[in-house]
């Protein structure tokens, strides 16, 4: 390695190796000696790739090292009252969902029964109990050098496999919360979701990441989907972490001819909320829409890093990715569309848009454009503003006042987001997270209409 | 009938008509880099002791990087000791009157459209012309000189003007900066060097015409344009080079100085020889590109239009240090065959009320790759800063790429930074449209690659929009309205 | 002048004019009517050489060329000149620099020097004014951004500029209200001239209340089914393509 690749990575803190060495043992699926070797494999892959610094241009923004280099504790046990945890169970009184806290299933709160035949879904662990070469197969992805990723198959102790058989369509929403209890043990846990939908299948899921207690805590998730011909996945994912909390997550999916993908991720609240999509679209007529809201604040860093590749001729990518950055906040967002040869009336676009309303407030934008086809529309916008003042002075001078104006402009730049959430009851839990947030809060006609 | 794609072929795989070599007896080292070099290169020159061991420094610095890996071109490693630092037309001393050139490189002039003389095609520009490594004339010097303009080759600029080159010189661009910053700063031969002083606009567009010539060489020269307090200076600058299955390495250093309300504009059209159709040959063109606005209420813009090298890879940069100043960035990349460009500015915001405006057009043919990248830096001290980019891609055939990697910072609150991105091509729609009014294609594919530049090539000096408009295929025939 | 002779037509290999014949003489303005998907802009696009068109059988000539054995702009450089029904936008080449490319090519084909600025300036201002097109326009991109009726206007101004033999146009009066129907009708009238021919090729009636034709065809499933004079388009106007042309559309 030169000198030059050096400096793109620091050692893991000693912790991590400490942690695996003492949890390995009591991980799910720790009978088997193959699961076991693919695990040690990975913790050892995971040590020699090292945390990325800033030098790594994937990581150029955010100083992840210093938010997550240091000892966590796996698996420590923690019961939060229901009336904590009540707020947020999503997705209606008929959703499936998965309960975990600090990476530990919680049955009370869990309900995947009741489903179709040809639809399953399984905590990660049970699979790893019952089936763990399936893991080892979804593991033995060939190897990218992302250092999360190995520290996720090295420790992924919880998570969700779902299958829903070729035209199996769930009628509600299937909710995966992870709940983190950080106290004074700084937890981490790993998350897997495996998701494979069959050709025309039709899922809403619901992905929760939510901090109960501040304090230092590493959520460090892997999404794999495989969507085939025609399937449709509405995902829509809600960061809410607490204070000096960390959240790395990677989502990996793969579109099928036809197939619809809709993500949408509202960022609100953590120290660091780094969220990773790569999106490979190999067949036609593919519709992906991705979008995102972040509003930092206080020391928070929203990293949101992007990747579509348009594989195949004619399909649509959207992305509206926005933020709104308050004092100490800083925003990053890289977002990349390749076009990879023959990849003929390819529609890729992408727009990113930043309010900046702190002084000391941090925005930085990477928009990429890839392109090796030469019949396609592709575009890419980005900007980055306070809020514009002919629209303040529109609204004062129809009497309202300053800080009003300004708490009406910035809901509304926000709230768009909102409403591309699929559920409603994540659209509202979203929306109460939102107006906490914005000094402002949300409009008060509209918070009794809502 | 024709495709868009083969006519777009048959039109630049014309032949590149600078390829020749002039047959001039040259004095030059052997191949090899060490500091003895830099010393002895630095004696040839008779340059002063500061100057010898600052290149000394710099060559240390030098072996002391490596070649980045960053960006999207790919090359063939460069052995720098087999270049030989310095090759000069064999020549007593400079010649005192334009009339003791050497003919041959007269001649060279006269085949590049450029001849040698202060009359009739440049009226009106002055220019300075270096071949490889130094300047072998420059044209109405004595008018400039009337005005207290500066406008000579570096070395001169060295021997007359000392302490104006040892305050500037890398005052913008370090010799540290880069490797290829360190090894011009090491091993830089001679460039042009203008200097403008308070108040004065100068009267007529100053240029050098860039020539390399010898064979196993490279070309390292070094420019450096201060304006003076309110003052105003446009600069154009010209290159090309023989046809040659090696791959020559240009690494210059150009750097601008504007102190208040001074205006500098910059102007260049590239022509190195690509390399052939397979990618044999052609100039590497590592180049080193940075003005500072120093000064209140200054300006620079940049201006480019690159057709040539087989490896363009620069970045022309402003530092927005002076409050209300502005840095413009216009920018043409055309890659055909196997050539490959990454190009892009740096706008780094660091006073108040600082605007910017970066307008890129990117066009890519055959197995070329065309990468626009850029970096927006908006510094917590630039209060009302203001960023508008445009950048533009056009795709011609499906095996060429278009990139566009834009880097937007923003560490102050009452910024503005606006960036645009697209990509088109020419349609077949817009071929027929053409030529159901009787234009051929060849001229359609033209005039709609001419239409999709327009805002750039209305920035270049009207000298220069010739040659620019020639290289895109285009005659000149004024444009109505 | 134009003479086509059992002319067919294939589209990627789906055939839409299956033996079409049509004679057209200095002078003579022909109306070409037929519902949609009848072949009438394949008509035009063939005439003038669009690319994807591909003959199977049958000539066309004009004057006397084999007219598809021509390039696109050849064949405009012979006199021939299509006002499309979409104009093509080109950002960044302005509209007048434009026609004057246009109009020194078919003049040199022409054996003529190029015209002069002055002259050119004065002859596109002329036309312009009497097409209600004002100078803004003439100095934009070319059709970029604009309207509808605006497009088509500047399509007429062109053919008024570069003065064809043959003028084909192409749903002209798709997408314009009645004041601007009437100016681009009025254009077109003071451009008949014994020596000059129209194809006019439309779907409704309502501008050859404008244009008033010599011959008026219908076209159906890629064939001339009727040809009369200007009151056959006054019936179709009244019964419908399907109640003029009877069983032979279903055919």
């Amino acid at each position: 390695m030169s000198v030059a690749a050096n400096r793109r990575r620091v050692d893991p803190d000693p912790a991590f190796a400490r942690a695996f060495e003492e949890a390995a043992s009591r991980l799910p699926g720790a009978r088997f000696p193959e699961l076991a070797t693919a695990r040690e494999r990975a913790i050892a892959r995971f040590v020699e790739l090292g945390i990325p610094t800033q030098r790594d241009e994937a990581w150029k923004f955010t100083p992840v090292a210093r938010l997550v280099n240091r000892p966590h504790a796996v698996r420590p046990p923690s019961e939060p009252p229901l009336e904590r945890v009540l707020p947020h169970l999503l997705g209606g009184p008929k959703a499936r969902r998965l309960v975990f806290v600090n990476g530990v299933l919680q049955p009370q709160w869990s309900h995947v029964g009741g489903l179709p035949e040809r639809a399953s879904i399984e905590s990660l662990a049970r699979v790893l109990e019952t089936r763990p070469t399936a893991v080892l197969e979804e593991l033995a992805e060939p190897d990218q050098g992302r250092s999360f990723t190995a520290l996720n198959a090295a420790l992924t102790d919880c998570g969700a496999w779902i299958e829903l058989s070729p035209g199996t369509e769930l009628a509600d929403p299937v909710q995966l919360l992870f709940l983190t209890v950080a106290g004074a043990s700084a937890p981490m846990s790993h998350p897997r979701i495996v998701l494979r939908l069959g050709a025309g299948a039709r899922l809403a899921l619901i992905e929760s990441h939510v901090g109960l207690e501040p304090g230092p805590a590493l959520t460090n998730l892997v999404f794999g989907a495989r969507l085939q011909e025609g399937a449709t996945l509405a995902h829509d994912r809600l960061l809410f972490q607490a204070a000096e909390a960390a959240f790395v997550g990677r989502a990996e999916v793969h579109l099928g001819g036809a197939s619809r993908y809709e993500q949408t991720t509202l960022a609100l609240g953590g120290a660091l909320l780094r969220s990773e999509s790569e999106v490979s679209i190999e067949g036609g007529e593919v519709e992906c829409r991705l979008c995102g809201l972040a509003v930092p604040r206080e020391g928070e860093h929203v990293d949101t890093f992007v990747r579509v590749h348009h594989r195949a001729p004619a399909s649509h990518s959207d992305q509206l990715f926005k933020s709104v950055v308050e004092e100490r906040g800083h925003h990053a967002f890289a977002g990349k569309i390749f076009v990879h040869p023959g990849a003929q009336r390819t529609n890729a676009y992408q727009k990113n848009e930043n309010l900046l309303l702190a002084e000391d407030g941090e925005v930085d934008v990477k928009p990429e454009l890839e392109i090796y086809a030469d019949d396609v529309k592709c575009s890419h916008g980005a900007t980055c503003s306070e809020l514009d003042p002919s629209a303040l002075f529109y609204l004062r001078a129809r009497g309202l006042d300053a800080a009003t104006a300004r708490g009406l402009l910035t809901w509304a730049f926000a709230a768009e987001l909102l409403g591309r959430l699929a559920d409603p009851s994540a659209r509202a839990a979203a929306r109460r997270a939102l107006a906490a947030r914005l000094p402002a809060g949300a409009p008060a006609d509209e918070e009794a209409a809502a | 009938m024709a495709t868009a794609l083969d006519t777009v072929k048959d039109y630049t795989e014309a032949e590149y008509k600078y390829g020749f070599v002039t047959p001039v007896e040259e004095d030059r080292f052997p191949p090899g880099l060490d500091e003895d070099v830099v010393r002895r290169l630095s004696a040839k020159k008779g340059e002063p002791d500061w100057l010898t061991e600052w290149r000394v420094a710099a060559l240390r610095r030098f072996f002391a990087m490596e070649i980045p890996d960053w960006q999207k071109v790919r090359f063939h490693p460069i052995d720098f000791q087999a270049i030989s630092y310095y090759a000069a037309p064999r020549q007593k001393e400079r010649p005192r009157s334009l009339d003791e050139i050497d003919p041959e490189i007269r001649r060279t002039y006269d085949k590049l459209g450029i001849p040698i003389r202060e009359q009739e095609v440049l009226a009106g520009v002055a220019v300075d012309y270096v071949f490889d490594s130094v300047s072998v004339a420059t044209t109405f010097k004595r008018k400039l000189e009337e005005l207290g303009v500066v406008f000579c080759s570096m070395s001169e600029a060295v021997r007359e003007h000392g302490e104006l080159v040892r305050r500037y010189l890398g005052s913008v661009v370090p010799p540290g900066d880069n490797i290829f910053a360190a090894l011009n700063s090491a091993v830089f031969s001679d460039g042009s060097f203008v200097y403008v002083p308070k108040g004065v606009r100068c009267p007529m567009e100053l240029s050098t015409y860039f020539r390399i010539n010898a064979a196993g060489t490279g070309q390292f020269e070094r420019t450096l344009i201060v304006a003076d307090e309110g003052s105003y200076v446009s600069y154009l600058e010209g290159c090309t080079a023989p046809m040659r299955d090696e791959n020559q390495l240009h690494a210059a250093v150009v750097e601008l100085v504007a102190l208040d309300d001074a205006e500098i504009k910059y102007s260049t059209v590239q022509n190195w020889y690509p390399g052939d159709k397979e990618g044999r040959g052609g100039i590497y063109n590592f180049v080193t590109k940075r003005g500072a606005c120093r000064g209140k209420r200054s300006k620079i813009s940049w201006t480019q239009v690159e057709t040539g090298s087989a490896i363009t890879w620069k970045y022309p940069s402003c530092i927005l240090q002076g409050d209300d100043s502005v840095g413009e960035f216009y920018s043409v990349a055309v890659t055909n065959n196997r050539q490959q460009a990454d190009t892009g500015t740096k706008m780094i915001h660091i006073g108040k009320r600082t605007r910017s405006r970066i307008v890129s057009k990117g066009i890519s043919a055959g197995h070329s790759d065309n990468t626009y990248r850029g970096l927006v830096r908006i510094l917590r001290s630039a209060e009302g800063a203001r960023n508008h980019t445009q950048c533009d891609s056009m795709l011609i055939g499906d095996r060429c790429g278009a990139h566009t990697v834009p880097y937007i910072e923003v560490k102050n609150r009452t910024a503005q930074c606006e960036h645009e991105a697209t990509t088109s091509k020419i349609s077949e729609d817009q071929l027929f449209y053409c030529r159901q009014r009787g234009i051929s294609e060849e001229d359609a594919v033209a005039l709609i690659v001419n239409g999709f530049c327009r805002e750039v090539m209305n920035e270049l000096p009207m000298e220069f929009a010739v040659e620019a408009k020639k290289l895109l295929g285009i005659s000149l025939e004024g444009s109505v309205g | 002048m134009l003479e086509i002779q059992d002319l067919h037509v294939a589209v990627d290999g789906r055939p839409i004019l299956k033996g079409l014949s049509l004679r057209v003489r200095p002078g003579e303005v022909h109306a070409v009517m037929g519902p949609n998907g009848s072949g009438k802009s394949t008509l035009a696009f063939v005439l003038a050489g669009r690319e994807g068109y591909e003959v199977t059988a049958g000539s066309a000539r004009f004057g006397d060329e084999d007219l598809l054995a021509l390039e696109p702009e050849e064949r405009a450089r012979a006199g021939l000149f299509l006002a499309m029904q979409y104009p093509v936008e080109i950002p960044g080449v302005a509209n007048m620099y434009f026609l004057r490319q246009s109009l020194n090519a078919v003049r040199k084909s022409r054996g003529l020097d190029e015209i002069p600025a002055a002259e050119f300036m004065r002859k596109v201002r002329e036309q312009a004014r009497l097409l209600g097109i004002g100078e803004e326009l003439l100095k934009r991109d070319l059709n970029a951004g604009f309207s509808g009726g605006e497009k088509k206007r500047n399509e007429i101004l062109q053919m008024a500029i570069l003065e064809p033999r043959l003028a084909i146009l192409d749903e002209t009066d798709s997408g314009l209200d009645i004041d601007a129907l009437k100016t681009v009708a009025d254009g077109v009238n003071r451009l008949r001239a014994p020596d000059r021919a129209f194809l006019v090729i439309t779907h409704y009636q309502r501008l050859l209340d404008y244009i008033v034709p010599d011959v008026v065809h219908v076209l159906a499933d890629g064939r001339i089914q009727r040809t009369g004079g200007p009151e056959l388009a006054r019936e179709l106007e009244e019964r419908g393509y399907e109640a003029v042309l009877g069983g032979r559309l279903a055919a």
